[in-house]
């Protein structure tokens, strides 16, 4: 899983890092020569498309899709257990509505074997597959996480419900981003505030 | 559609918000949902070019640029030297140190749009020391908190490439009005520290190292100004859009990290990895935004609120105290980007028919936002300034902190309401 995830991480990261680079590169000849490799702003969009596909699914199981967790904390742990297997299972009904709903872009597409309107004529159906094949993942990702969820709620394994769904909460984020910074720096002061908040996690 | 229809699905999504549903799936249950009553089935078929379209955005991939050019920045350490840079300059003022947590976290902001970031790491520099030197915890906490919250008003921010997309405005616009208030903002940041640290007779000056050190420091904030000015530069002179300068900041930004000796493998993967999350996180709220927005047009639930509201015979200034008010209440529960995701649809159209600016109220959205971020008991900022102080103290203390700076915003959107040409007046001139 971690390594499927680095992977899909890589591929994004790779999208906009080449991206950047054409951008730029369009933009400084069109300024400063006033010649244009046109286009560039349908590869932006492309990677964008692409890119959120694959975002959808890294935010999904780095748990990054937010939730408001105010009231949460106050609940007992039963009903903490429902509503955060409720959370799961919505997202991943949202996702499958996606998929299903979206199919009709690519029905069309097909149907009149549209190209973009632009410079290029892209046939669409390069980019919209892709997409489409990244939102199947997303609701892939979802059913399973959802279907892990059901699992753990049926067998009573109501903590480990809670622990592997529960919100992500500010200390967490606060966490990982000290993890970061440590990490970057070995900062003895980063350090030393991570155990502080590490501390305080187990009171 | 009547106005009770409207007034029962928002309240309806803001529950579903509150109970732990996922802000996406909240919107798009509502959204979906009333379209479907409304219309029928076929409704979910106008939503699938919605998606695409909205995935398919050119504009909007300035949002994954912008993440990865604050990650770039953050992660290859670019940014924790500003910290000591600044506190060579800043520390002689009345109130010392507390002043370097607000000019660094403002220029942090001028390249990051996360506040979690930017007072997580500015806190883990500053804390510990100001600690040591017997600064008040409380004046601490405020200040960073409050100091963080500059993030999304300093341009680039993340919030206002929503708020632009989703009423149609010029991200470029927004950014550049976003700069004098983000300067003023500052400084009345400024002010305030060095007037109660000088009444409260505590007013703590640090001695300045030497000027040739204070010369060589000046070079840590090289890259953040260059960076900066290049995306601000280029959208200000219409020489890129908002798309374009992002991805001049990230080249920018990946020549400085090489030249810092931190441009590796792991550098990028992990900058790749939280910019995914990220992105991720926020796209998903924007389809499902667009997909409540079509719902909103549609239905014409806009109009009929916006007749509704002008029969109160509201003028736009009753309307926005109101919805500080509003907002005010809705930041203390609610979490700042599904705040304005989930409001903006619905305020905008009113307010904007009461002849209100849709820039200078961008800039109003994103100050509630930052007001969201430090007032109890969600305030994202009073979290994670609280979890990093380094002695055993309440989180009372950030939350007192910070109230000061909380009063402050809201006096400084009181003066912005009084003379919105401090919003209007620089994008103006572009």
């Amino acid at each position: 899983m971690k390594r499927l995830e680095s992977i899909l991480a890589n591929i994004f990261g790779g999208i906009f890092l080449v991206l950047a680079f054409v951008v730029t590169v369009e933009t400084i000849l069109r300024k400063v020569f006033t010649f244009s490799l046109q286009g560039a702003d349908e590869l932006g969009s492309y990677a964008l498309a692409i890119g959120s596909v694959i975002a959808f699914t890294l935010a999904l199981t780095g748990r990054n899709h937010i939730r408001v967790d105010v009231f949460h904390e106050a609940l007992p742990r039963g009903a903490k257990a429902a509503l955060n297997w409720l959370a799961i299972t919505l997202l991943a009904a949202f996702a499958v509505t996606l998929v299903v709903i979206c199919s009709k872009v690519l029905r069309e597409t097909l149907e009149f074997g549209s190209t973009a309107q632009t410079p290029w004529a892209t046939p669409l159906i390069y980019p919209q597959g892709v997409w489409y094949a990244g939102l199947i993942m997303f609701m892939v990702v979802a059913l399973i996480l959802a279907g892990r969820a059901t699992y753990l709620l049926f067998n009573r394994r109501i903590d480990e419900l809670n622990v592997e769904f529960h919100p992500k909460s500010a200390k967490e984020e606060l966490k990982e981003e000290l993890d970061d910074l440590a990490h970057r720096s070995a900062a003895p002061e980063a350090l030393a505030a991570e155990r502080a908040v590490d501390a305080g996690a187990h009171k | 559609m009547s106005v009770a229809f409207a007034g029962a699905a928002f309240l309806l999504m803001i529950g579903m918000m509150l109970v732990g549903i996922p802000i996406a799936v909240a919107m798009f249950v509502v959204g979906a949902g009333a379209g479907v009553l409304a219309f029928g089935m076929p409704f979910l078929n106008s939503t699938a070019s919605v998606v695409w379209g909205v995935e398919n955005e050119n504009l909007l991939t300035s949002i994954p640029l912008f993440i990865l050019l604050g990650e770039l920045l953050l992660r290859s350490g670019i940014a924790d030297r500003m910290y000591v840079a600044l506190s060579a300059w800043l520390g002689r003022l009345p109130g010392g140190l507390l002043h370097t947590n607000i000019g660094c976290c403002a220029l942090f902001a001028a390249t990051s749009g996360s506040s979690v970031a930017t007072a997580a790491t500015i806190g883990t520099v500053a804390l510990p020391s100001l600690y040591a030197r017997g600064y008040s915890m409380r004046d601490a906490l405020g200040s960073i908190a409050a100091g963080g919250t500059l993030g999304i008003l300093i341009p680039p921010s993340v919030n206002m490439i929503v708020y632009g997309s989703l009423t149609n405005n010029s991200i470029g616009k927004l950014f550049i009005a976003g700069i004098i208030p983000g300067l003023l903002l500052t400084l009345c940041f400024m002010v305030f520290i060095a007037a109660s640290s000088i009444i409260k007779g505590s007013a703590k000056q640090e001695e300045l190292p030497p000027l040739a050190e204070r010369i060589r420091l000046l070079g840590n904030l090289v890259p953040p100004v260059i960076v900066f000015g290049i995306v601000m530069g280029s959208l200000y002179f219409g020489i890129a859009t908002a798309t374009e300068s992002a991805a001049l900041g990230v080249v920018t930004a990946l020549f400085f990290a090489w030249r810092a000796g931190r441009l590796s493998l792991d550098l990028l993967q992990n900058c790749f990895m939280q910019t995914a999350r990220i992105s991720g996180m926020i796209l998903l709220i924007i389809s499902a935004a667009f997909i409540l927005n079509l719902t909103i047009s549609l239905t014409g639930i806009a109009g009929v609120l916006t007749k509704w509201v002008t029969s109160l015979g509201l003028t736009a200034t009753t309307m926005l105290f109101a919805l500080i008010v509003f907002y005010l209440i809705l930041g203390m529960f609610m979490d700042v980007l599904s705040m304005q995701v989930a409001t903006i649809p619905i305020t905008y159209p009113i307010v904007t028919a009461l002849g209100v600016d849709p820039i200078w109220y961008g800039i109003f959205i994103v100050l509630m936002c930052e007001l969201g971020l430090i007032t109890p008991p969600v305030g994202m900022n009073l979290f994670v300034v609280h979890g990093i102080r380094p002695d055993k103290g309440g989180i009372e203390d950030a939350i007192w902190g910070a109230l000061p700076y909380a009063v402050i915003m809201i006096l400084f959107t009181l003066l912005l309401m009084a003379l919105p040409e401090l919003v209007t007046w620089l994008p103006a001139k572009m």
